[in-house]
């Protein structure tokens, strides 16, 4: 049965970069432990198999570089200025 | 005669050809059927035009005047593309995917965007941003998902093909609760350049008809290499109808995969047509043998942890920067992004991303991530082994009919579970369609699972055609919908 703590439930929203309210943190360690505690289950059968390396499945391509316009690309941007997307400030002031 | 509405793309062709009706006609026809019935149904996002309807495509071709709806997550150059999301509520794409560009070329009639469960992560379309979809067969209940707009429009005969898109069973399984035929091809044989990725590795576009031999027609034309997606097959289209002859391929061996009608939750009507269907295909001339594949009980486990895991991978990319929503209240970047995807996806979006991290967290991707790549492995594994003994297999798609809107509600896991009996194939990479098997005493549809290797489509094609050619199933429909 896994259990997940709060600072457990604040870590994994940090790192998947989601805000979280007080409100949502309770639901949301209930629900993550019931998925998790039936994915557990592949541990009971996972012993003695071979995952074959990937590397013989690469797929390779030329890296051809293609004129686009901009433009319709730009034009989905929440802000922009000119040819740049527009973000805020990275630090604070 | 039969009504123009539950018309299979094989007899409007013929009617188009014999000049009972215009491409245009045509195209107006199924607009107004969506805008007469949909509004309860709600089975679209958006209908479009026909004027620019007819500017999309060639003026010629097999599928030429043959209306079809795409599920919201395919990009259509110059249409929405919003994943039934808030966070690309207003996001146009730029390009065709490579199936539509297809589908265009073909001369189909692209009539508008179906609803689906929020980046394709449901089994009853009711976590869509925008509405729930019904089914036409029961109106209290869910079409099933994440494909459930495509499966209720076909369903109600409101349009003759769609195209949806299976992760985990999306196609199938509400192909299944809403009794039409949808094929989930072999990973790699359509191309997923312009599909919104939602677990890369499991993902295919999948055909929903009212026929097998419609199916097969909308795979001929959307099958095949594609240099623009890494993980294409190197296959050339070809033409899958062409040995649908209403005969089962020769000397077919089918194999039932006993321990699925044995397992928990399976309802004894469900059971009881797939038993039905095993001696109709006995009666075509096939050999039966009985097999179990003991480890399809840890697919669903091995399933979550995959998906989820790419999800939160995939689902990086929204971040309010380029494209889609942003929460414009947070004057530095890093709260911009956490209030952007917190407003922008909906609850099981976020709970599969945290997941998906969590599994892939130092100190848990060991239990987790690479014991579920080895459970893939012998997944993949036990199909290779069966299919050393049979040609086909068959299983349910769903141990139940539709359920009620709002069932799971309560407990999400018994929702995530729909998967159970889809997700063993796109863990294998193999093809699988889910064809109308029977009917429930409350008129609900059940489907049955044809399975095959690698490449195996047009057998499944040839045994489907020949099953659906001595059972009635397909030739019901829905009652109010005529």
């Amino acid at each position: 049965m896994t259990k997940i703590s709060r600072e457990e439930v604040l870590r994994i929203a940090q790192m998947s970069a989601i805000a979280i309210k007080e409100n949502e943190i309770e639901p949301l360690i209930d629900r993550l432990e019931k998925v998790l505690s039936y994915a557990e289950r592949v541990t009971e059968v996972a012993t003695n198999v071979e995952v074959p390396s990937n590397k013989n499945c690469d797929v390779f391509r030329q890296d051809v570089s293609v004129l686009q316009n901009p433009k319709p690309i730009l034009a989905q941007a929440p802000e922009r200025a000119d040819n740049f997307f527009v973000v805020p400030m990275i630090l604070d002031n | 005669m039969k009504s123009r509405a539950f018309a299979t793309i094989e007899e409007l062709r013929s009617q188009l050809k014999n000049k009972e009706i215009t491409h245009a006609d045509l195209i107006d026809y199924f607009i107004t059927r969506f805008k007469a019935h949909d509004g309860q149904l709600g089975s679209a996002l958006e209908v479009f035009d026909r004027e620019s309807i007819e500017q999309t495509s060639e003026t010629s071709g097999p599928l030429m005047g043959i209306p079809g709806l795409i599920k919201d997550n395919i990009c259509m150059e110059g249409r929405v593309t919003a994943c039934a999301s808030k966070m690309l509520e207003n996001f146009h794409s730029t390009f065709d995917a490579t199936a539509i560009e297809r589908l265009k070329k073909s001369g189909a009639s692209l009539i508008g965007r179906a609803n689906m469960d929020e980046f394709a992560m449901g089994s009853s379309t009711e976590t869509s941003y925008f509405k729930k979809t019904a089914n036409p067969w029961d109106m209290s209940r869910v079409p099933g998902g994440s494909s459930g707009g495509s499966a209720a429009a076909v369903a109600a005969g409101l349009v003759p093909w769609a195209l949806g898109t299976d992760t985990g069973g999306s196609v199938r399984q509400p192909a299944a609760f809403c009794g039409i035929v949808g094929l989930k091809p072999t990973y790699g044989h359509v191309s997923r350049y312009g599909l919104v990725h939602y677990a890369s590795s499991l993902d295919q576009v999948g055909i929903m008809t009212r026929s097998v031999w419609d199916n097969a027609f909308i795979f001929s034309m959307i099958a095949g290499n594609d240099p623009k997606d890494s993980s294409s097959l190197p296959v050339q289209p070809k033409d899958y109808t062409k040995n649908l002859d209403g005969t089962l391929p020769k000397g077919l061996k089918i194999g039932i995969i006993d321990n699925t009608l044995t397992a928990q939750g399976m309802e004894p009507e469900v059971r009881g047509a797939i038993e039905q269907a095993v001696k109709e295909f006995e009666k075509l001339g096939a050999t039966i043998k009985h097999i179990n594949l003991p480890s399809i009980e840890y697919a669903a486990a091995a399933y979550f942890i995959l998906s989820r895991a790419e999800a939160a991978s995939n689902l990086a990319r929204f971040d309010g920067v380029r494209y889609g929503f942003r929460n414009k209240q947070a004057s530095t970047i890093g709260p911009m992004y956490a209030d952007t995807r917190h407003d922008g996806f909906g609850d099981e979006v976020k709970q599969r991303i945290f997941v998906g991290n969590y599994v892939l967290s130092s100190g848990h991707s060991g239990a987790f991530y690479e014991n579920a790549k080895k459970v893939k492995r012998l997944i993949r594994s036990e199909f290779t082994n069966a299919f050393k003994d049979v040609d086909l297999l068959i299983m349910p798609t769903t141990p139940m009919p539709a359920f009620k809107i709002g069932a799971y509600d309560v407990d999400p896991l018994q929702m995530d579970l729909q998967d159970y009996f889809t997700c063993p194939m796109n863990l294998a990479g193999i093809p699988a369609m889910s064809i109308p098997c029977g009917f429930t005493k409350s008129k609900l549809p059940i489907g049955l699972q044809l399975i095959g290797p690698h490449c195996a489509e047009e057998q499944i094609f040839k045994a489907a055609h020949a099953y659906e050619k001595v059972t009635p199933w397909h030739t019901m429909h829905p009652e109010g919908f005529e």
